[in-house]
This record gives C-alpha cells, structure tokens and sequence, in this order.
C-alpha cells in the first residue's frame, strides 16, 4: 500500500513538469517563429521546403516543424532561386487567419488535420544552437494539392473554379 | 398547388443555372517564337512582304516535347477543374468538318451555304490563349529549361499572366524530364495569376471590346454623326455606354462618321435579370435599345466570343 502511495506522489509530483514542458512547446510554436525556403522540385502535387523552427528544446522544433512547414505554405510563401520556384502563399487574403482563427486553431492543434498534409525527409535534420536557443532545421514535404482542396472545401480560399 | 411548387422549383433551377459567369474556354497554343526557332513555319507572302506563319499542325505532329508539354499541362488545369480546349483536336475537327461540309450536296446538287464570314468563324476561337514557349540551354555537359507560360485575353490581346523561369542545370536528366519538371514547378504561380484575372472579372466586370460600324449607302442613311434631337449618334452611344458599363469604364480609341471602336470596356458579368452575359449579351442589349424608337436603327450583332463584339448599324 505503501509503494502504491508513493507512485502516485511521484506521478503527482511529475504531472506539473510535463503539463509545464507542453506548455512550453505550446508556447514556442504558437507563435510560429520559424523560417521557410524552398528545399528543390517536389514531385507533382508536391511541396519540398526546409522549415527551420526556434525552440530552447532541440527535440521540440524538430516536433513542431511539420505544423510550420504547413502554416509557411498556408499563409507566408517562400522564396525562389538555384532552379527553385517561388511560391505565393495559399491563403493570400490579408487577415484570413484571424477570420477563420476557429477553423486554424482545430487544423494546428497537437494531432491535427495539418498532420494529414506534411512528411519529414528523414535524414535532413540540421541544428543550430542560436544563443540560448536552438534553430532546427528539417526538409519537410507537402501534399500541396490535397492541402488546397481541403482549404477550398472549408471556404477559405476560392477554387479556380469559383464563379462559373 | 403542386403544379406552383414545381413551377417555383423550376425557376430556382433556372435562376441557379444562369447565375454562373460563363466560364471562358482555354487554349494552350505554342508561341510564335517557338515554332520559328523550331522550323515549324510555313512563308507567306502578301503583298510583297515575305512573313512566316506557325505551322501548328507540323509542330504537333513531329515535336514529343511539345505534345507532353500539352498533355501535362492539360492534366493539371483539370485538376483545377478547368479543363483546356486542344489545339491538335480543334485542328482535326476544322478539318473534318470543312470536308463533310465540301461533300455534303443536295439532291439537285447544291452545295451548303457558307458567307465568307462563316468560313472565317470557324477558325479555331478560345478566349484565353495559354502561350508556351521553351528554350534548352547547355552549359558545359549540363542542360537546363528556360520556360514561358503567357495568358492572353483573346479579344483584348492584353496579358493576363505569365509563369517563367529557368530550371536548375542537370547531368543526367533529359529534355522533357526538365520540362515537366518546369511546368509543375511553375504551374501554381500561373493558376494565381489566373485567378487575379478571374476575381478582378467578378469585381469590376468582364473586359471586352465592341466595334460600331456602318453599312456604306446603306438603306437607313444613316451614320454615326447622323443627329437625334440635336445630338449626334456616337454621343448617344457614348452615353449609353456611360450608363450600361460598370462604373463607366471603357474608353474610345477612334471615332470617325463610319466607325468607332471602344477598348477596356468594362461589361457587367450578369444583367439585371441575374443572367450571366458576355460581350454578344452586351452587344445586343446595346442594339435592342438602338432598334427602338425615337432611333429605329437597323443593327447586326456579329459574334465574335466572349470577349468581343461588333455591331454594324443600317441594315440587317
């Protein structure tokens, strides 16, 4: 009976660190502090970009680099250059993150949609240790076209259909 | 009762049906300069002066590059649900058609009736020409694709849009590797650019532009400086145009007695009614009011597509 008590004090005692190393990474990643750049030619329907995402946890920016890779093709765009295309974003009227901020805070949730639309290369993670912080950098692919689909089915941007 | 509802469905139906903007028919057509550079011309001369004419149907039938070009360009337009008209198609289809049309006689041996306006209407017409044009470049053992995809307004000649670039050098990969590589890299970038042109079509109208012309001698003795109550017909026209266009955009290049032609006219995509029009709904629309009292001008509506018009005053 003991022990069992003792168990429990330890998972009591532990609780507090995890919730508060979740809410960190929580923190770090709700802000989207990360960099987007083209990563080569993607097969068709395909993106490839190198998300490099910011963390005081190696282990969290690597986690968080699929959400930002999709949140980059979403609402930021990247830049070209060496035989890469650039590429608006998706989303490209001014405050549609906040008009639809219910439907992006389910889609970037921890386990979200925005899961369904990315894969990491593997064998393409890069740290930086920035300060005190590190800079992560991994080459993330994304199924852009499903991605858009889904987008256009929500009503947040326009098919090239639209209207006729 | 019963028979209310379905007439009241029925409408909403209709309603529904009309209320889409007619969608415009694209074309993916290889660029002058493509075909020159690439032998696929033919020399015409007029008047004196020797030019060279793309031989479409020689490039088709003897270029791969250019037939997967198409093929995977089409492939992904109707992935967007826009799928494009073909060139090699449109060009058999003339063909065919201009043949049936030589064979088909009657029982007394005539042949089908076809005014010289007819035949030239038969030319293969889209609205929106998708020009393709690429250029491989060698440096060293390397090679690399320098690509151009340019949207033209059939009617207005203006750009709508075009998608360029040049592709990263490579050892290995073969010419239509890299150009399929090309127009999937660049093919986004080029849909965004259509799709400024569509919304911009929804907001402030669609563009066209509509040409007035008069029938010499014609019965009615009229022209475009002929007067109604003291004011001369171009003026009347300016002025309905003034009216009928969304926000009075439109502007006249030339104007003389016979003709007067009006550019960037900026039409509205549906009437009053909630029916989708284009430049011939306009046109008549235009005529319809000209044909009325105190006017009574005969007028002919010639269509020319979506995007452009012609209306010829004095006789039917």
């Amino acid at each position: 009976m003991r022990k069992f008590l003792l168990s429990l004090l330890v998972v009591a005692l532990c609780m507090p660190v995890w919730a508060g190393a979740k809410k960190k990474a929580d923190k770090d990643t709700n802000q989207f502090r990360y960099e987007i750049e083209c990563a080569g030619n993607a097969i068709q329907g395909t993106y490839l970009v190198k998300v490099w995402t910011y963390s005081r946890k190696a282990a969290v920016a690597e986690n968080q680099c699929r959400k930002n890779a999709v949140h980059g093709v979403i609402f930021k765009g990247y830049g070209g250059g060496q035989g890469c295309v650039s590429q608006r974003p998706m989303a490209n009227t001014p405050g549609v993150e906040t008009q639809y901020s219910e439907y992006f805070n389910r889609f970037f949730a921890d386990g979200g949609e925005f899961q369904k639309y990315a894969s990491i290369m593997p064998g393409t993670t890069e740290t930086v240790k920035v300060g005190k912080e590190y800079k992560v950098g991994v080459v993330v692919s994304i199924r852009k076209d499903d991605l858009r689909r889904a987008l256009e089915a929500a009503g947040i941007i326009k098919g090239l259909n639209n209207g006729f | 009762m019963k028979r209310y509802i379905f007439t009241l469905a029925l409408a909403l139906v209709a309603l529904v049906a009309s209320a889409q903007i007619k969608k415009p028919e694209l074309m993916v057509v290889p660029s002058d300069v493509w075909c020159i550079s690439n032998g696929y011309y033919t020399e015409v001369e007029n008047m004196g002066i020797t030019t060279k004419v793309p031989n479409y149907k020689q490039a088709l039938q003897e270029d791969m590059g250019l037939k997967l070009a198409i093929a995977k360009l089409n492939d992904l337009m109707a992935e967007r649900q826009f799928p494009l008209q073909s060139l090699e198609q449109v060009i058999k289809n003339l063909e065919l058609q201009k043949m049936e049309d030589n064979m088909t006689v009657s029982k007394l041996g005539n042949e089908l009736a076809e005014s010289p306006l007819d035949e030239v209407a038969r030319v293969a017409k889209c609205d929106i020409i998708l020009e393709l044009s690429w250029e491989v470049k060698d440096f060293g053992p390397k090679h690399s694709i320098s690509y151009i995809l340019e949207a033209r307004d059939a009617y207005t000649a203006k750009s709508i849009g075009a998608a360029s670039g040049t592709g990263a050098p490579s050892l290995t990969a073969d010419v239509d590797v890299l150009l399929e590589e090309a127009i999937v890299a660049n093919m986004d970038n080029f849909n965004n650019r259509l799709m400024d042109h569509f919304t911009e079509m929804q907001t402030i109208g669609r563009e066209i532009t509509l040409d007035i012309k008069v029938f010499a001698n014609n019965a009615a003795g009229v022209d475009l400086e002929t007067e109604y109550n003291g004011v001369e017909l171009i003026d009347l026209i300016d002025a309905w145009l003034q009216l009928n266009t969304v926000q009075g955009r439109y502007t006249m290049p030339y104007a003389s007695e016979n003709v007067a032609n009006f550019t960037q006219v900026r039409i509205p995509v549906y009437d009053e009614r909630g029916r989708a029009i284009d430049a011939n709904g306009f046109a008549r629309k235009m005529a319809k009011h000209f044909k009325q009292e105190p006017f009574n001008l005969p007028c002919k509506v010639l269509v020319k597509g979506l995007g452009r018009a012609v209306i010829i005053i004095g006789e039917k």
